[in-house]
């Protein structure tokens, strides 16, 4: 199933305009994982639409399934069942290039712990995406992501010259260097104080509104439910809720 | 028993659940043991429980009379007529070939008949089987037969049998009279009666040793003392196997720089134990952090990684003790061949894996890596609980102190020089071996500043040259300073020596090319048919010397003569030559630089001797000395008139005329013939009319090419087990790569999970990490070349001149060293496949979500 595509022109295939369908497109998926020879349902038959500059929140219990979500709609994972559908494209269809190549140009994660790399400089962690798809001279794009979330001037720095929220900061600018079509934040908030993590809420908000970015963030956050278009609630791998604003 | 517990819960269990990584740490180890214990072993076979062959059936005796080209022969007469109660023995020794097998064999003349009349008298006294069998009625008659020999049994013979032996130029026919046991430590040897042998090896009037054995409870000085003053000056005496005791010290010094070039994988062996503990440390710090908050002790956490390290020594050392004895096997045959050419004739003995063998790999296993790992153990005991909770690697690897570290660097490389001007101790050349070690610890201790520094100039460059893997790569190795630096460390030592190594053996090889160039001006050679050795030196007939000098083509012969002589309790070689016949030597190839004739005509008209650069350096003679020589009975004190390089022997030898050696010793036969073609004659032709003229004889005949050729395969054979030694060790050095790029992969699991979530391609990841292993292995080639030369400098001029004695004129092998650095950086991104392989198959989102 996921070689279909192995011989066919990947970047005509994403990069069709496919305007009128939603960014994301979950089709009644299930995610089991086997624990020692014990199948564990994650999600179960669950169904969900995103749209381009949607702001979604998934909210719920830890083991709820919200990372499983994102790892499926990041095309990180496949369901056991049923199809995701990025931009048009069923993930189960691409091998590995066909993969990486959607990250490289449609995804942006955002994780709870930041994960930069220690050994580059802020505009070199900014740089990554774009330098590992084969993008030459990406500073320019760097230095405009990092004024969008307000870091102008700390491009030289390396990240344990920063504060946490900064650090997050350049995540999203990281998240942002390609133009995604969807970002995906998972607890971007977890590691940072309340008045901080609401600043970055913020911004995310902003950024992907302007940008008209699809945006999943998996989150405990109140705040971040509040500022969300859609706030879906996960209870058992199942979709409990989905409120629209 | 608790602690045990917690060991096996907190240390050994990580260990079992990375078994790849394990493996590679404990195989580096088994290796670098195996190697020492196979140098030690094959060592102890080939000469440290060297017993010469001409030991074999000398029974026990306390004192030997011995003298340069023989004792007379009527000294045994007079020793035996002395009213003392004495055992009086004298013997031949020299060696002969059986032709139809090839194998050489000690060739032993004893005095049958008196040992047989002897037992018949006092069959206690003389109870060994082969005296019993002498007394045997059948045995007797044969005794004074010249063709009666009596052999080993493990030779396969059996009485009556019909034996063809090859002694000096000239195969006879014997028959065997009697087998012996040789199993009872006694070597397969061929004995013959005295006279038979005096007369096959036309040794007319001389014996080699008397053997005397004075009655019991006798002190040996005293007697000693007594005896010499009854013989003639230039007789000595003493005790019994003094030679070997010589030979024994003669090889001391081959011995000790095999031994220590066997430690070189040791060397790369703790670099890798030492990173491996260091990684172990960094990797458990927030676990460290907690098992002291929790109660744990300083002095358990240094039990824990020290304990840590002692299993990596215990399980190297295990698997070493097989290991070891197999190579040994190898490195017997290698290091019995280098002896038997350069130093003197002896057999290997059995390869022994004894109670001791055991305890020196556990020794060395269990100690050089609690050595190596006590430094980053202890560093791992004294962090305070609540930094190694909150500090994380990046903070402890940038500990490293490399601008101190560069200062020390320099101080150790100005002590490394210093030491290295110092003198030899006790012939050692202790303080060469200290300058060589001192530029491995600064090589150490600037590595991390120049890796640095390397690393933060390139980065970009390479980024911009070879994508972001390479700037992600470059980037990764100077975060990781320390590690880096570590692994850098190891794979330039063993680069370093086999630089080193390899540009002193080139040098070696392109100085003995060089001299053999001068040394051979004549157009052929001819030696006796048979094993070639250092110390044996058989004779051509005159008669057929003579007839070659008659040759219509032939314009000179010259007659070279060699014995084998003790000099000041050291085995030397005292030669003489035909000094008319060498006046075509091109260049000089003496100390004063004057030219090879004037050199000669002072040797054909004083008392004058030439003596070889060894000779003079062991015996710290020069030019203008005068040394006493034993001479048959007499001695004689002579003028070093010259000093010559001479390479062809480590032991050292003595020149003088051919006509000053016959008034002292008057055996004319020669060793060698020197053979100077006519000029007008063609030398393919002359050498048909001589092999024409030398039927009947066993004699080998080469050019001077053929002579250079085989000179340098018995070079290239003498120094195949220090390439073999080099190998070992970069093999160790390319092993622990593999291994650390193992840990690094694991390390940094969670980066290069992260990767693939920024889009990176697998491709990519792969790259990286071989990437990884390019730049660790230019580095390490580049550190190793620098190290190596300045390494090859020490090998060269202070640590062979010092034990060897040899002036080596420097060369760079560029050919050697090329093909060995690219084989050797092509292993070590080899060496990244696996790591990058299971970079590549990683769960990024477990990596990923694990922190």
């Amino acid at each position: 199933m996921r070689g279909v595509a192995g011989g066919r022109n990947l970047r005509k295939i994403l990069t069709g305009l496919r305007t009128n369908m939603p960014m994301l497109s979950l089709q009644g998926i299930s995610k089991d994982y086997l624990t020692d020879g014990q199948r564990v349902p994650a999600l179960k038959g669950l169904s969900l639409n995103v749209e381009r500059g949607e702001f979604v929140a998934l909210v719920g219990r830890s083991g709820c399934g919200k990372s499983t979500l994102l790892n499926l709609a990041g095309a990180m994972d496949f369901p056991t069942s049923g199809t995701v559908l990025l931009d048009g494209v069923a993930t189960s269809s691409l091998k590995d290039t066909g993969l990486t190549q959607l990250r490289r140009e449609k995804i942006g994660f955002i994780f709870q712990s930041f994960q930069l790399l220690h050994t580059l400089t802020v505009f070199e962690n900014v740089e990554l995406p774009l330098l590992l798809a084969g993008k030459t001279n990406p500073r320019e794009v760097a230095r405009e992501r990092l004024a969008w979330v307000e870091l102008d001037g700390l491009g030289e720095r390396y990240p344990h010259q920063l504060s946490g929220g900064q650090m997050q900061r350049v995540a999203i600018a990281r998240a942002l260097i390609h133009s995604p079509g969807i970002l995906l934040a998972d607890e971007p908030t977890g590691n940072l104080d309340t008045i901080t993590g609401n600043v970055i809420l913020e911004l995310l908000r902003r950024l992907t509104c302007e940008q008209n970015t699809a945006s999943i963030i998996a989150t405990h956050s109140l705040e971040a439910a509040s500022l969300a278009d859609t706030v879906v609630k996960l209870r058992d791998g199942k979709i409990e809720e989905i409120i629209r604003r | 028993m608790h602690l045990f517990l917690l060991f096996y819960r907190l240390m050994v269990r990580p260990l079992l659940r990375e078994p790849a990584r394990t493996l590679l740490t404990i195989s580096a180890v088994a290796l670098g043991v195996a190697v020492v214990l196979a140098i030690d072993l094959a060592g102890a076979a080939a000469t440290g429980s060297f017993r010469g062959s001409m030991e074999t059936l000398a029974g026990d005796n306390d004192l030997e009379v011995t003298a340069s080209g023989g004792v007379p022969e009527e000294l045994v007469g007079t020793l035996a007529t002395l009213p003392y109660p004495m055992r009086v023995s004298p013997r031949i020794e020299d060696y002969a070939v059986i032709a139809d097998t090839k194998k050489s064999l000690p060739l032993i003349g004893l005095d049958l008949v008196a040992g047989a009349s002897s037992h018949a008298q006092n069959a206690s006294k003389f109870g060994d089987e082969l005296q019993a069998q002498w007394a045997s009625k059948q045995t007797l008659e044969h005794l004074g037969d010249n063709d009666s020999v009596w052999v080993g049994s493990s030779l396969g013979y059996k009485t009556g049998d019909q034996v063809p032996l090859l002694i000096n130029d000239q195969i006879h026919e014997y028959t065997v009279r009697g087998v012996y046991s040789d199993s009872n430590g006694n070597e397969a040897a061929i004995v013959m009666d005295l006279s038979a042998a005096q007369r096959a090896l036309r040794r007319y009037g001389r014996v080699d040793r008397i053997l005397l054995k004075l009655p019991e409870n006798s002190r040996l000085e005293d007697w000693r003392q007594r005896l010499r003053a009854m013989l003639p000056a230039g007789v000595e005496i003493r005790p019994q196997g003094a030679g070997t005791d010589e030979n024994r010290r003669m090889l001391a010094a081959f011995r000790w720089n095999l031994r220590l070039l066997s430690y070189i994988s040791l060397v790369v062996g703790a670099f890798l134990i030492y990173n491996t503990i260091s990684v172990s440390v960094v990797r458990r710090r927030p676990e460290i952090g907690i098992v002291r908050a929790l109660g744990a002790s300083r002095g358990v956490i240094l039990f824990a990684f020290v304990g840590e390290a002692v299993c990596f020594g215990l399980a190297g050392a295990f698997i070493a003790l097989p290991l070891g004895r197999f190579m040994a096997t190898g490195a017997v045959r290698l290091m019995a061949s280098t002896v038997e050419s350069l130093y003197v004739s002896s057999r290997p003995g059995p390869i022994e894996l004894s109670p001791a063998s055991v305890l020196l790999a556990l020794a060395i296993g269990v100690g050089v890596a609690v050595a190596s790992a006590y430094s980053p153990a202890r560093e791992a005991s004294e962090v305070a609980p609540i930094e190694a909770m909150a500090r994380g690697r990046r903070e402890y690897d940038a500990r490293v102190r490399k601008g101190r570290d560069l200062w020390l660097a320099l101080i150790l490389g100005l002590a490394a020089a210093a030491a290295s001007r110092a003198p030899a101790v006790a012939g050692k050349p202790l303080f060469g071996y200290l300058a060589a070690i001192l530029l491995v610890v600064a090589s150490a201790l600037a590595i991390p500043f120049f890796v640095a520094l390397l690393t933060s100039f390139s980065s970009k460059l390479l980024g911009r040259l070879f994508g972001v893997e390479a700037l992600l790569a470059s980037r990764s190795l100077a975060a990781s300073l320390r590690r880096t630096s570590v692994l850098v460390g190891a794979l330039s030592t063993a680069i370093a020596m086999m630089t080193s190594v390899g540009i002193m053996v080139g040098s070696f090889r392109q100085t003995v090319l060089f001299w053999m160039s001068d040394r051979l001006p004549a157009d052929l050679y001819l030696r006796p048919a048979g094993v070639p050795a250092a110390d044996r030196h058989p004779t051509i007939s005159l008669e057929l010397a003579q007839k070659i000098e008659k040759l219509p083509g032939v314009a000179v012969v010259d007659r070279l003569r060699a014995y084998e002589i003790s000099y000041e309790g050291m085995p030397a070689t005292l030669a003489s030559v035909d000094s008319q016949a060498l006046r075509r030597y091109p260049r000089s190839n003496f100390f004063s630089g004057r030219r090879t004739d004037q050199v000669l005509a002072e040797l054909r008209d004083s008392n004058a001797i030439i003596v070889s650069e060894p000779f003079s350096y062991k015996h710290q003679v020069r030019t203008g000395d005068s040394i006493t020589l034993s001479l048959g009975a007499t001695q004689a004190t002579f003028r070093i008139a010259d000093v010559y390089y001479d390479y062809s022997s480590e032991g050292g030898t003595i020149v003088m005329s051919r006509s000053t050696m016959l008034r002292y010793l008057p055996d004319p036969t020669p060793s060698n013939l020197a053979v100077y073609v006519a000029p007008a004659a063609n030398v393919e032709t002359v050498r048909a009319e001589i092999e024409q003229a030398a039927a009947g004889h066993r004699v080998l005949m080469f050019s001077n090419r053929d002579l250079r050729a085989e000179a340098i395969r018995v070079f290239d054979r003498t120094f195949a087990i220090t390439y073999a030694l080099e190998a070992v060790a970069v093999i160790v050095a390319v092993m622990g790569i593999a291994g650390a790029l193992l840990a690094l992969v694991i390390d940094r699991r969670r980066e290069l999970g992260l990767l693939r979530f920024l889009g990176a391609a697998t491709r990519q990841v792969r790259k990286l990490i071989l990437i990884e292993a390019g730049l660790l292995g230019l580095l390490a080639n580049f550190a190793g070349l620098l190290l190596g030369f300045a390494l090859s400098l020490i090998l060269i001029f202070v640590i062979n001149k010092q034990s060897f004695g040899w002036t080596i004129r420097f060369h760079w092998p560029m050919e050697v060293l090329l093909a060995a650095l690219t084989v050797v950086y092509a292993a070590t991104v080899l060496a990244g496949l696996y790591p990058a392989q299971v970079a590549v198959r990683l769960n990024v989102l477990e990596v990923i979500h694990e922190e």
